[in-house]
């Protein structure tokens, strides 16, 4: 996936470095203000300790990515390049999250369906009826097993899959 | 040909929905109770825990009566992640969810934003005892020896229980108590199940353990464990030579009763029905020979009488929690 | 023996024979689901199994329970979605040599090597399950340290070329690991009021988004999506010189699975994690290792087959139920009226050596099964990209949501599939983090334990012969590396 000579993609890397170390060292900070809340035990190594250590390697390791990754990344190059993908991405986590909310409501079998669907042509997907009968299968498949056959109770619509 | 055959497929699997809809709902029988709506029953722990296992015995109990239960898991922190799902329920009498002795505690130690305020009780169904044990080649001879060396260093005397905050952790507070020692002084060291807890104390490095006796019988039966006490207030059937709390000198009764709720918010007549369905179930026979296959106590229990019950329960538990410092 | 054959002659009826087929066949399909596994099958289908003979039913369970753990390395290998926890280690090297086009060889080798190591492990099981129990519950909190400590230090092998990277990864994995309650003082950590938290973050839900989602977001991000794999046309599915290089691996895989499977508290992971280690350490192509390394597939594969049927030792001989499947199994046991314990073999040795049987069957039938399908899998890849991601992404969701999830679960999932495709934007590999997540938790547990169990004081770590064997092979694994160092560095000087 990532070519190490390529200057695009090792700029990619750069920036992608940058923004992971400094969401570890974000993240580090996090977990030791909450362990500096926990209430200690009479032990030998308390309820803290772990995070604390845990916590102090997450921000010097986060450290070192980002600085690692602001020294060799160059702003410059391919700045348009994958804007309209990044939608895409942001695309697939709103279909993710939609998929959470409309499941209650239409069923295990259309809601997958169409998660499928949905993330199949934003993978880039050609023939959009053939996907949609693809995933129906697939999920009526899945419901098939795991619901009539297994008995792990799915969610269903008001057709009753 | 071979286009047209993802479209085929599509149109096959929605005639095997439509055709197999009516699987497993046995209906004929159903009819009477709640205009004939399927219960759903949530075990709010994993599956092999004692609150699956009350599930899974309801719903084959229950089978006779209102045909097909559906049961779900929804696992974990003692049973308040499943509580914190189950009020959304509110008002929804086919929706019943488990619990029992261990949900109190973990509510207060937790610090559930969600309550069994939040729910009705409808029934106490069983109850398991605790059973304190030491390892077969232990040098603690008997309950008053254990008293005796706690009272001597309170932090050397460890027990290997269940989680933090559950029915074990909350008897050796309430046994700390009752021998007038500090209850968060106790070296009580959690673990994630019974089985875990077990496994420390036969490596021999925890001087006790405890556990539910249905658990622990075989181990004793077997001799890898000697009991020392059980925490009923009469001795159990099923260890007839093992002396309760009381009988060994220490003021404690503790009972692990398991039992079912509703959501809040249902119609009384709905809350009489299902009270009723409880009170039939666990007179069938199925029920009974669940009781004695699981060596469970019978314990049901319902209306104001339960009510009642569980504000006393309540009481205790957030009592010792305290006094220990774990709420 | 005779007692084994007459469970052999018991297990093998026609009937029972489908009963097997019937389990490994649930069993495959729910371990190939990341997040439906045997336990759950096993529970929902108890109160069906109800009216069938207990030997129909246990024959039916063994079988959905070896089905279940091979089920997983099948997604692991193809798709680098594994099924299961214990598979991640299988997915390191298996899916590289599936995008190599040699899928083939790796679900091949990793079906023999189930086969190979399920079959030892129920060999070891029928012949030293008392002695290894023993051995296996001389293992307190203080043992567990000394091991997590060799596990650690070994692990090194799984970080990859870059050690910041990869150090980065573990400890990403540890801080998910933190989340939840803490076991020891009833404490939530990192869980910000949010109940769906207070349990932790599931590991299966950590290694689906860390693994599946982040690929499928990687190819929405770099358009890759109507990407699909050559296989290697003419290939045999397991040439000569894969079987050799297989063969050792299978061996001491199952050799580190299934002792470390009967402890209580061992798991199926920690094996193959130490498998993979090893077989790094001791191939003669240690250059192929993340390329796709036929023995990194072939050593944890077989760890986690034989760890599957160490956890029984525990369970049939003291009654130790150490897995949430051992639970549910225990819970089946009970329900025909059998007690697991010291005296199951004595009581109901009947039944027992019907279900020892019936694992060796589940064991040649979950071959004959997949072997023949080794190919048809292999041909799953040739699916572009975005149905085979698409579809993932269909049975994440089932698995980790659909059955009895709540909104905050995919949130996580999808926080955490972000994360992970930054991890692989910066080059950070995400295998480590499964080895943080599992490892770190069960080291701190079990020194707090230890440490609580001695009163504070420290010496307790030392304080066994089994824990201070454990101890050298920590300084070995540390020191060793170095000598040699140094000494090819002065045989070059000289």
């Amino acid at each position: 996936m990532t070519e190490p000579d390529a200057p695009p993609a090792e700029n990619d890397q750069a920036r992608a470095s940058l923004l992971l170390g400094l969401i570890m060292v974000l993240g580090a900070v996090v977990v030791l203000v909450d362990a500096a809340r926990l209430r200690d035990s009479d032990d030998a190594v308390g309820p803290a300790a772990a995070p604390s250590l845990i916590g102090t390697l997450l921000g010097l390791l986060g450290g070192a990515l980002a600085w690692q990754g602001a020294r060799s990344g160059r702003t410059h190059a391919g700045e348009d390049r994958g804007k309209r993908r990044l939608w895409r991405l942001a695309a697939l986590v709103v279909t993710l999250i939609a998929f959470a909310f409309v499941l209650p409501i239409f069923g295990y079998v259309l809601s997958s369906a169409a998660l499928f669907t949905a993330a199949a042509l934003l993978l880039g997907a050609p023939h959009p009826g053939r996907v949609v009968a693809y995933g129906w299968t697939l999920a009526a498949v899945a419901f098939l097993i795991f619901d009539r056959l297994i008995g792990l109770s799915l969610p269903a619509g008001p057709w009753g899959f | 040909m071979r286009r047209a055959l993802p479209y085929l497929a599509a149109v096959l699997a929605t005639v095997l929905l439509a055709g197999t809809s009516s699987w497993g709902g046995d209906d004929a029988v159903a009819g009477d109770f709640l205009d004939g709506r399927q219960l759903r029953l949530m075990a709010p722990a994993a599956p092999g825990g004692g609150w699956d296992q009350t599930s899974r015995e309801m719903q084959t109990a229950l089978r006779d009566m209102v045909g097909r239960t559906e049961v779900y898991n929804v696992a974990g922190a003692g049973g308040t992640i499943g509580l914190s799902q189950f009020e959304r329920y509110h008002g929804d009498a086919t929706q019943l969810m488990v619990m029992g002795f261990v949900m109190l505690g973990a509510i207060e130690s937790n610090d559930s934003p969600v309550t069994l305020a939040e729910t009705t009780p409808i029934a106490r169904l069983t109850t398991d005892y605790e059973v304190i044990v030491v390892p077969a080649k232990s040098s603690v001879r008997g309950l008053p020896d254990l008293v005796e060396r706690m009272r001597r260093n309170l932090g050397s005397v460890s027990f290997a229980g269940g989680s933090a905050g559950g029915a074990e952790q909350i008897l050796t507070g309430l046994i700390a108590d009752a021998i007038g020692e500090d209850p968060a002084g106790v070296n009580y060291v959690a673990h994630s199940g019974g089985g875990e807890a077990l496994a420390t104390l036969l490596s021999g490095r925890a001087t006790a353990g405890l556990s539910g006796v249905s658990e622990l019988e075989g181990q004793i039966k077997a001799g890898t464990v000697r009991p020392l006490a059980v925490s009923s207030t009469e001795r159990l059937p099923s260890l007839p030579g093992v002396p309760t709390l009381k009988e060994a000198g220490v003021d404690v009764e503790l009972a692990n009763w398991r039992g079912v709720v509703a959501p809040a918010g249902i119609r009384p007549a709905d809350e009489r029905a299902l009270e009723d369905l409880m009170v039939r179930m666990t007179q069938s026979a199925a029920w009974r020979e669940t009781l004695q296959r699981r060596g469970w106590g019978d314990a049901t229990l319902t209306g104001p009488a339960f009510d009642g019950f569980l504000g006393e329960e309540q009481k205790t538990v957030q009592d010792v929690l305290v006094k220990m410092g774990l709420a | 023996m005779d007692d084994l054959l007459t469970g052999f002659a018991q297990a093998l009826t026609p009937e029972n024979l489908i009963w097997a087929l019937i389990g490994v066949t649930i069993g495959t399909a729910v371990g190939v689901l990341p997040g439906i596994g045997p336990a759950l099958t096993v529970a929902l289908l108890l109160p069906i199994t109800f009216r069938l003979e207990p030997a129909a039913a246990l024959i039916m369970f063994a079988g959905i329970y070896y089905g279940g753990m091979y089920g997983g390395s099948t997604t692991s290998i193809l798709l680098n979605t594994p099924g299961e926890s214990s598979s991640v280690a299988t997915a390191l090297e298996g899916n590289k040599m599936a995008r190599a086009g040699r899928g083939a060889a790796a679900l091949a080798t990793a079906a023999i090597g189930s086969f190979v190591a399920g079959t030892i492990g129920t060999i070891a099981l029928t012949a030293a399950a008392p002695l290894v129990a023993d051995i296996a519950i001389g293992f307190g909190p203080p043992e567990y340290v000394a091991l997590m400590a060799v596990a650690f230090v070994t692990v090194s092998a799984m970080l990859g070329p870059s050690l910041l990277r990869g150090g980065a990864s573990l400890v990403i994995g540890a801080t998910i690991g933190l989340i939840g309650i803490d076991t020891l003082t009833g404490q939530p950590r990192l869980t910000f009021g949010v109940p769906s938290l207070l349990d932790g973050i599931d590991v299966v839900i950590v290694v689906v988004a860390l693994f599946a989602l982040s690929e499928t977001f990687a190819h929405v991000l770099e358009g890759t999506g109507r990407s699909r794999v050559e296989p290697v046309r003419g290939a045999p599915m397991l040439s000569r010189a894969d079987f050799r290089r297989s063969w050792p691996a299978w061996l001491r895989g199952t050799a580190l699975g299934f002792p470390i499977g009967s402890l209580p508290a061992g798991g199926a992971e920690v094996p193959t994690f130490l498998s993979y280690s090893l077989e790094k350490r001791l191939s003669k192509h240690p250059e192929e290792f993340g390329h796709g390394a036929i023995e990194g597939v072939a050593g944890p594969e077989a760890a986690n087959n034989a760890a599957a049927a160490g956890v029984l030792v525990p369970l049939l001989t003291i009654g130790l139920p150490t897995s949430a499947t051992a639970a549910v199994i225990l819970t089946a046991f009970q329900s025909y009226g059998l007690q697991p314990g010291p005296q199951l073999f004595t009581e109901s040795g009947d039944l027992v050596w019907a279900l020892i049987a019936s694992l060796y069957i589940g064991n040649v039938l979950l071959l004959v099964l997949n072997l023949p399908l080794v190919k048809v899998w292999a041909r799953l890849l040739t699916i572009p990209a975005y149905g085979i991601y698409a579809g993932v992404l269909l049975f994440a969701c089932l698995g980790t949501f659909a059955a009895g999830g709540t909104i905050a679960d995919l949130v996580v999932l999808t926080v955490l599939g972000l994360i992970g495709l930054l991890m692989r934007q910066a080059g950070v590999p995400v295998a480590p983090a499964i080895v943080g997540l599992i490892l770190a938790p069960l080291a701190e547990q079990q020194l707090r334990r230890a440490l609580s169990l001695s009163d504070g004081d420290w010496t307790v770590l030392v304080s066994s012969p089994l824990t201070v064997i454990l101890w050298l092979i920590v300084v070995m694994a540390l020191v060793m590396p170095i000598l040699w160092r140094l000494r090819s560095a002065s045989r070059k000087t000289s």
